[in-house]
């Protein structure tokens, strides 16, 4: 389709811009979210910090020409899970393909085509997420596809830092093996479905962003209030439980 | 904008709300607004969620998954269980509603999500819904067999559609039961009033003194109390001065939805029932309230007002109904026995005294006698008939004859109609038709004593039940007279319980029955779990032998267990954990037992495990474990070897 390749072209030519630091112009959502993380306190207790639980679904999982097509998130504060305040939304990709992974997603062409585009959604979840830090399942996937389109369109980086339940899912299962010396579950499956199953939690649809997001969400909940008798309490211990925080936009 | 931020709750909450008592009664718009405000929070297993007199609630707290425990600890550190509450039930709501700090200990017995509610909304909830205080605040303690029925009926539960269709499809000509009652217009007020008490009805039609088809008014008791008694009139003015006329008619094939229609226009609640041109009875509001027959209270009393046996075989039918919305109510299934063997009892109080005015009265007097769960009101849906007939002994070789056929002939027919009351026949034949057990005093005697003297251990099984007996209907001195004559053979020789009680021991708790579950997890395994046999009935002949051992006339598991307790035989400790565990599955058995009638299954005593949750799981394997308990209890006071 005409409208498709020029609108690819015009979008590497933004990259391209990118790339000369005399053209950079940061949008008014991203100088915000810059803003809100000048000062960031790491050292206070967890459930100071408000969580945005997120995820995300791609067209595939090519770094580089793969792209976002929907956004789940749900907040926790106070480390609750707010169920009244989600976010959830489509997003119309330069290419729509109804290949495999839209199929897998049940997201049907005529949803994505109706859909808005990256710069529309990208604000306003950069507003939804305000000073959270984000919180996902193999998180560093959804951080480089949210980063990549971040640069593209914002002109620059993320600032939330980011919690991955992949990681301190594995910090919880380590420790507790140390902890029953030997007689530890030897399965190395970290996939949400099957940690969702072997923690016994309630049960979300999968390959829904939103869902997903929710799924996460209870599994952060769950790990870090069952970590090491008493749970996590301080960010710095959430840091240490398994190194699972990388504070990306800042170094 | 694209983003639906801050909008929809999702639909998990609203989902889990509407599947629980008593959200599930709020409109949708009010659902969806108290689902959005609420949060989900995670406690480990062992978190201490409150510690009564000091917790501030702020939230009711629904339980999404896992399960706690309810318990009290007093001053010397004596720790008391309340409860388990597993999945969709809820914490905090009494503290709440009285503004009170927490009332109960709580601790998670297993991780546990809940949905919190905050406070403000389930106040809210609480002065704007009808129906929602009673929900958290009714107790179903005594008071269920008392004065809490009105109340029950106004608080409806979740309405099964085809109960609305019954007063769709039911005409007014269906659901009268007798012929219509009347009386000449020339009577004396007192007349009617008389014929009215004799009937048993609330209201009476009035007919021409010359033509009795021909019907000219109605009297109420309504009027009797408001134009007669509060008036000052004189009884003996005809009784055309005070009825309304011309009555309001409904035709026989009208839907009795017409009907209550044409009562809620008009504002008059009895209507005579037309066919033909001719009035073929009156059919009242009451009436067809009853059609939805949720409330125990009008079944009750509907029960008593029957003129015929044969209108008794509908009513016993409606039971489960009743029982289901007391279970989804949230009564204990201690109260649900009863309350079925209330029923019980009123179907046949009604029925036996109709079947006497029927064959005049017997030659001796004499008492119907019920065995077995109905001996010890432990009925649940499905229960066999187990009765017998103890009669005074005859004077005489006439009397004897003439008691012997009229029990004969009274006990076949008896037993027919509870057969079409739903009571199914005792497969064992042990019923009042069976000539052995339609016996006099001194012959019972003899068969008790012959049981305790010279114990035959195989027939000492098959008649414990009639241990457990006590009076139905009729003379109950015959009755203690009997139970008298046991304790006093008992405390003569108590070999007998010997072997009751190594019977008892016999049966082991399926506790092997666990691991089996646990290592087949995932498997074929489908073994099912007959929860009377290997879970009930060890708990009903423990306290059956100590009951006996004691001269304790009860004859109710629970009944006599507290009783034991009372008199110091068992521990209070042991008393309150033996109680719950039998509560808990008998709770079990009824919501099992439901769900079958509910799928048009013959109710059975199988549970499949794979059905249960991992709270009920972990309870009934505690409740297992107190078998050990109760046969530990047994070897210390009959020795084995």
């Amino acid at each position: 389709m005409l409208s498709c390749a020029l609108f690819f072209r015009w979008g590497k030519m933004v990259s391209l811009r990118d790339l000369l630091p005399g053209f950079r112009k940061v949008h008014p959502a991203l100088a915000k979210n810059r803003e809100l993380f000048k000062d960031f306190n790491q050292g206070r207790l967890l459930t100071e910090y408000q969580f945005v639980v997120f995820d995300t679904e791609l067209t595939g999982l090519n770094r580089r020409k793969d792209e976002i097509i929907s956004i789940g998130a749900v907040r926790m504060v106070n480390l609750q899970i707010e169920l009244s305040q989600t976010f959830h939304c489509y997003v119309r990709p330069r290419d729509i393909n109804p290949n495999a992974a839209t199929l897998v997603h049940r997201i049907t062409p005529e949803q994505l085509r109706a859909a808005p585009p990256m710069e529309e959604v990208l604000p306003d979840f950069l507003e939804f997420c305000g000073d959270a830090l984000l919180v996902g399942h193999f998180v560093g996937i959804d951080m480089h596809f949210l980063g990549k389109a971040a640069r593209k369109h914002l002109g620059g980086m993320i600032s939330n830092p980011s919690v991955d339940t992949m990681r301190l899912a594995r910090g919880y299962k380590e420790a507790r093996c140390r902890d029953h010396f030997g007689g530890c579950d030897q399965s190395e499956s970290y996939n949400l479905d099957l940690l969702s199953d072997e923690f016994n939690l309630p049960r979300f649809k999968p390959h829904d962003a939103l869902e997903d997001a929710l799924q996460t969400a209870y599994l952060f909940l769950f790990l870090i209030k069952k970590f090491k008798h008493g749970g996590i309490r301080t960010l710095k211990e959430l840091y240490l439980a398994g190194r699972i925080l990388s504070l990306m936009g800042r170094g | 904008m694209a983003a639906d931020i801050h909008s929809v709750a999702p639909e998990v909450v609203v989902e889990f709300l509407s599947t629980i008592m008593p959200f599930n009664e709020l409109d949708t718009d009010v659902l969806h607004e108290v689902a959005r405000h609420v949060r989900v929070d995670f406690f480990p297993k062992g978190t201490r969620l409150f510690t009564a007199g000091e917790t501030e609630v702020n939230f009711l707290y629904l339980i999404q998954r896992g399960g706690v425990k309810s318990f009290l600890t007093d001053d010397e550190g004596e720790v008391t269980l309340k409860d388990y509450r597993g999945e969709g039930s809820y914490i905090g709501a009494l503290p709440i509603i009285r503004g009170t700090r927490a009332n109960l200990d709580i601790e998670m017995v297993e991780d546990t999500f809940c949905f919190l509610l905050p406070r403000d909304v389930f106040l809210d909830l609480i002065n704007k819904q009808p129906g929602f205080a009673q929900f958290y605040l009714k107790s179903f303690s005594e008071k269920i067999v008392n004065t809490a029925y009105t109340e029950l009926r106004r608080h409806r539960m979740t309405r099964r559609g085809d109960e609305e269709m019954y007063l769709f499809t039911m005409q007014v000509g269906d659901i009268i039961k007798a012929v219509p009652r009347k009386i000449a217009a020339t009577a004396s007020i007192q007349d009617a009033a008389r014929a009215m008490a004799e009937y048993r009805i609330g209201s009476l039609l009035i007919h021409d003194p010359n033509d009795d088809e021909q019907i000219v008014g109605i009297i109420t008791d309504r009027d009797l109390r408001n134009k007669v008694i509060a008036a000052g009139l004189d009884y003996q003015e005809p009784v055309s001065r005070i009825m309304t006329g011309p009555v309001a008619t409904v035709l026989s094939k009208s839907t009795c939805f017409d009907a209550l229609l044409k009562m809620m226009t008009t504002g008059i609640h009895h209507l005579a029932v037309e066919r033909k041109g001719r009035i073929i009875g009156v059919v009242t509001s009451h009436d067809i309230m009853l059609l939805q027959g949720t409330s125990p209270y009008s079944l009750f009393k509907e029960i008593g007002k029957q003129r015929t046996i044969q209108g008794l075989y509908p009513l016993s039918q409606k039971i489960p109904d009743i029982i289901r919305n007391l279970i989804k109510e949230g009564a204990k299934a201690g109260n649900i026995a009863r309350m079925i063997s209330l029923l019980n009892d009123q179907i046949l109080e009604r029925l036996l005294s109709l079947l006497e005015d029927e064959l005049g009265p017997p030659p001796v007097p004499y008492c119907w006698l019920l065995m077995g769960s109905e001996g010890r009101r432990e009925q649940t849906f499905k229960t066999d008939q187990d009765n017998a007939i103890i009669y005074a002994d005859p004077k005489d070789e006439q009397e004897a004859q003439a008691a012997s056929d009229y029990f004969s002939t009274f006990a076949d027919k008896a037993i027919d109609h509870l057969v079409n009351c739903g009571y199914p026949l005792c497969p064992g034949e042990i019923m009042a038709r069976n000539p052995r057990w339609c016996q006099p005093v001194s012959v019972w005697k003899d068969y008790f004593s012959r049981w305790i003297g010279t114990p035959d251990p195989e027939e000492l099984l098959n008649v414990t039940i009639f241990f457990d007996f006590r009076p139905g209907f009729g003379k109950t001195a015959l009755a203690e007279e009997l139970r008298k004559h046991l304790r006093e053979q008992t405390k003569r020789q108590e070999i007998y319980l010997l072997h009751l009680a190594r019977e008892c021991m016999a049966v082991k708790a399926p506790l092997s029955f666990f691991k089996s579950f646990i290592v087949n997890k995932d498997g074929e395994h489908r073994n099912k779990l007959d929860l009377k046999t290997r879970g009930l009935t060890p708990f009903v002949n423990f306290a059956r032998v100590l009951a006996l051992k004691y001269g304790i006339k009860e004859t109710n598991t629970l009944a006599r267990l507290h009783v034991l307790a009372e008199e110091g035989h068992i521990s209070e400790e042991l008393w309150a954990t033996a109680h719950d565990a039998y509560e808990l599955q008998m709770q079990l058995r009824l919501i099992h037992q439901l769900s079958q009638i509910e799928e048009g299954i013959l109710p059975d005593n199988y549970i499949d495990p794979a059905q249960l949750s991992d709270l009920e799981k972990k309870m009934l394997k505690e409740s297992f474990e107190v078998v050990e308990r109760l046969h530990a209890v047994l070897r210390s006071l009959f020795p084995v070897g």
